[in-house]
């Protein structure tokens, strides 16, 4: 069997292909490398990878987990969130400085400071979000008008949702 | 000889790791336990370990662990005679712990009266001026918002904006310029009133750099109060604790004697019963201020139990029921021995601002062997719900020495693994092999001053981690479900959505696994 995935490193994609050539023995190529391993599933969720070779690494114990679109890897005592390409595109959609005021995560709204047609101040505080008993304050990214509202006090809010927008101010030259 | 259990069954009015730990504690007692629990709850891990479980209902803390009159009502129904508030929620509400004991039952905490006069940071400074233990300059009643801020400006900035009734930093704020009193006031109220019902707040000279360094106490119903030594806390973030350890690296038999003399001179004046912690910021001189009692069990507990030898637990059912502490505590050495360290895993994304992170914990792998020990309230396929706080386990080490116990706890974090979301462990590891850290240069801004240790540098991943990545998911398709090994041996979560059921399709609804 072989499975096949791509994910984000350093922004690049990396296509990682791993193949089973006999037994336990795996053949993963990762971008233009070619690696070979034992590996075998472990009871306890784990995989245990034993590098093959004259100058093998020492063997190791992963584990892996879906969250959310990326995937989470833990191996030598590090966690790694790998993305896939279209998840990285759809992340890097906004733009730093863009007027999308997002929920950082998911919680219930405590406070909304401002209406739509408002005129705000970069760092302005916007929404007041709670979750899990501590209080974020979420600020504008920019100064302009607020366009929209998406938020009303005691509402949930889901990660990521655009709580407000706002109409960056456009620059004069003087 | 063994003694006979001192009550037949318990309720534990919390969730999560301390209500496990609770139910051990119990269970070795020989006491039957009783666990509540809100709607997303009913499958918790202190749901699974207790004996018995009644749901209280509803989803936020105010209208499940929280509401007194729900709890009563299910140790009526339930036939408990004594009840564990843990900590949190109602713990050190004096009004709870009255109610308790007019309802016929047994509080395992501090009699309401002892809590009234040290329960609130203000009215418990009142009561260390005259027992003459030393406080920080500060306000000791809030009288509005135009009198706090007055008092800061008499006081001089910096100051600590904080809540009367608060523990564990909800409601506190560091406040360095005049600008920001009112906004640090109006924000602290509106958090102390979401954890503690109540919105007083105070101000306080600010001490620092400081050291965190706390006091755990017992006392019995017969007057007599005992210090178990001090715990060094100072590693904290927003004034939340990141990392305990007992005994703390500065701390000497005489200073250990003095602070120790100190909390309990303070506990015995107010005939204070049960456990509870006295917290002190030290300065540089060795020089230490009381800042407040918490009238409860903390979560910190702990380090203090591995390097004792006692059982906290144990000792609040067992002074609560009546003993004396001249003869459960008869021939004990109580001498700190050796060195115990604690980290707060909790649901947070230290790389991404610190984040709280709710959400399916996929797989749960917790370290074990030996001098490790795991406070866990978390299993694989555990929905962490958005409503209570983001504590998911404590990893606890003991070692001879504190330099072994470090090396200890990191490889420990080596071996845990928390995964579907984000959490700190990385972040935990991070901090206890640091060199400073190692060498116990320990102040309440140590985090603050080593950012790097929050967030370090990107570090791609290399080709063996996405190989791991690959393998994983090629050899365990379902990756998260078939862990199955946790220290829980149970059913997984039920969300109130079905989804979990569709992620984890090895589980099914007739037969999962016992």
């Amino acid at each position: 069997m072989s499975l096949r995935k791509t994910y984000l490193r350093d922004g690049e994609p990396v296509t990682v292909v791993a193949e089973r050539v006999g037994g336990d023995h795996w053949r993963v190529r990762v971008g233009d490398a070619v690696h070979e391993f034992r590996a075998g599933s472990l009871g306890n969720g784990g995989v245990r990878i034993v590098p093959v070779g004259e100058r093998a690494e020492p063997a190791c114990t992963a584990f892996g987990a879906q969250s959310g679109k990326d995937y989470m890897i833990r191996v030598g005592g590090r966690t790694f969130t790998l993305q896939e390409p279209q998840t990285g595109r759809a992340r890097g959609g906004a733009a730093v400085g863009d007027g999308a005021v997002r929920a950082p995560m998911t919680g219930t709204v405590l406070a909304v400071s401002c209406k739509a047609g408002d005129a705000v101040t970069a760092d302005q505080t916007l929404v007041v979000v709670t979750a899990m008993k501590m209080e974020h304050k979420l600020v504008a990214g920019v100064a302009g008008v607020v366009k929209r509202v998406d938020a009303t006090v005691g509402g949930t809010v889901e990660q990521g949702a655009v709580l407000v927008e706002v109409e960056p101010q456009k620059e004069t030259l003087s | 000889m063994v003694k006979p259990p001192p009550f037949r069954r318990v309720l534990i009015a919390n969730r999560g790791e301390i209500a496990v730990r609770i139910c051990r504690g119990l269970r070795e007692l020989g006491i039957e336990s009783i666990a509540v629990h809100s709607e997303v709850d009913r499958k918790c891990a202190h749901v699974l370990a207790a004996d018995h479980a009644f749901p209280l209902g509803g989803n936020t803390a105010a209208e499940s662990y929280l509401d007194v009159g729900k709890i009563l009502s299910a140790a009526k129904a339930m036939g408990a005679e004594a009840i564990h508030p843990g900590y949190g929620f109602l713990s050190e509400n004096a009004n709870f712990a009255r109610a308790v004991r007019e309802a016929g039952l047994v509080f395992l905490g501090p009699n309401p009266e002892a809590m009234e006069r040290l329960g609130g940071k203000s009215a418990a400074r009142e009561e260390a001026m005259k027992a003459g233990v030393p406080v920080i300059p500060g306000t000791e009643t809030d009288d509005g918002d135009a009198a706090l801020i007055a008092a800061a400006k008499r006081i001089g900035l910096p100051v600590m904006v904080k809540a009367s009734a608060g523990g564990g930093g909800r409601g506190m704020r560091l406040v360095y310029e005049e600008k920001d009193l009112g906004e640090a006031i109006a924000a602290g109220r509106r958090e102390a009133k979401a954890s503690f019902g109540d919105d007083r707040m105070i101000v306080e000279k600010a001490v620092f750099p400081a050291r965190h360094i706390e006091i755990q106490l017992i006392g019995d119903k017969h007057g007599d109060v005992v210090s178990l030594h001090e715990r060094e806390c100072s590693v904290q973030r927003r004034h939340q604790k990141v990392l305990e350890e007992a005994p703390s690296p500065v701390v000497g038999e005489s200073l250990r004697k003095r602070m120790g003399d100190a909390a309990v001179q303070l506990a015995k004046a107010v005939g204070y019963d049960n456990a509870g912690t006295a917290e002190f910021l030290v300065d540089d001189q060795g020089n230490f201020y009381f800042l407040e009692v918490n009238a409860r069990l903390q979560v910190e507990h702990p380090v203090t139990e591995l390097v004792t030898g006692v059982d906290l637990v144990h000792l609040q059912v067992r002074v609560a029921a009546g003993e004396r502490l001249a003869d459960l505590l008869k021939d004990r050495d109580l001498r700190p021995r050796g060195h115990a360290m604690e980290v707060r895993v909790c649901a947070e994304n230290p790389e991404g601002g610190f984040l709280p992170a709710a959400g399916l914990l996929r797989l749960v792998r917790e370290p074990e062997g030996p001098g490790i020990r795991v406070d866990s309230g978390v299993y694989s396929g555990w929905d962490v719900p958005v409503f209570y706080d983001s504590l998911l386990a404590k990893v606890i080490v003991y070692a001879p020495d504190r330099a072994t116990a470090c090396t200890r706890m990191s490889q420990a974090l080596r071996d845990a693994a928390y995964l579907g979301i984000p959490t700190n462990v990385d972040f935990l590891r991070r901090l206890v092999d640091d060199p400073d850290f190692r060498q116990g240069h320990l102040r309440t801004d140590f985090l603050n001053r080593k950012p790097g240790i929050a967030k370090p540098a990107d570090v791609p991943p290399d080709d063996l981690v996405l190989a791991a990545a690959v393998l994983t998911q090629a050899l365990l398709p379902r990756t998260g479900a078939a862990g199955g090994s946790n220290n829980h041996e149970s059913l997984p979560a039920m969300r109130t959505s079905t989804s979990v059921w569709r992620e984890l399709p090895q589980f099914s609804l007739l037969g999962g696994r016992q």
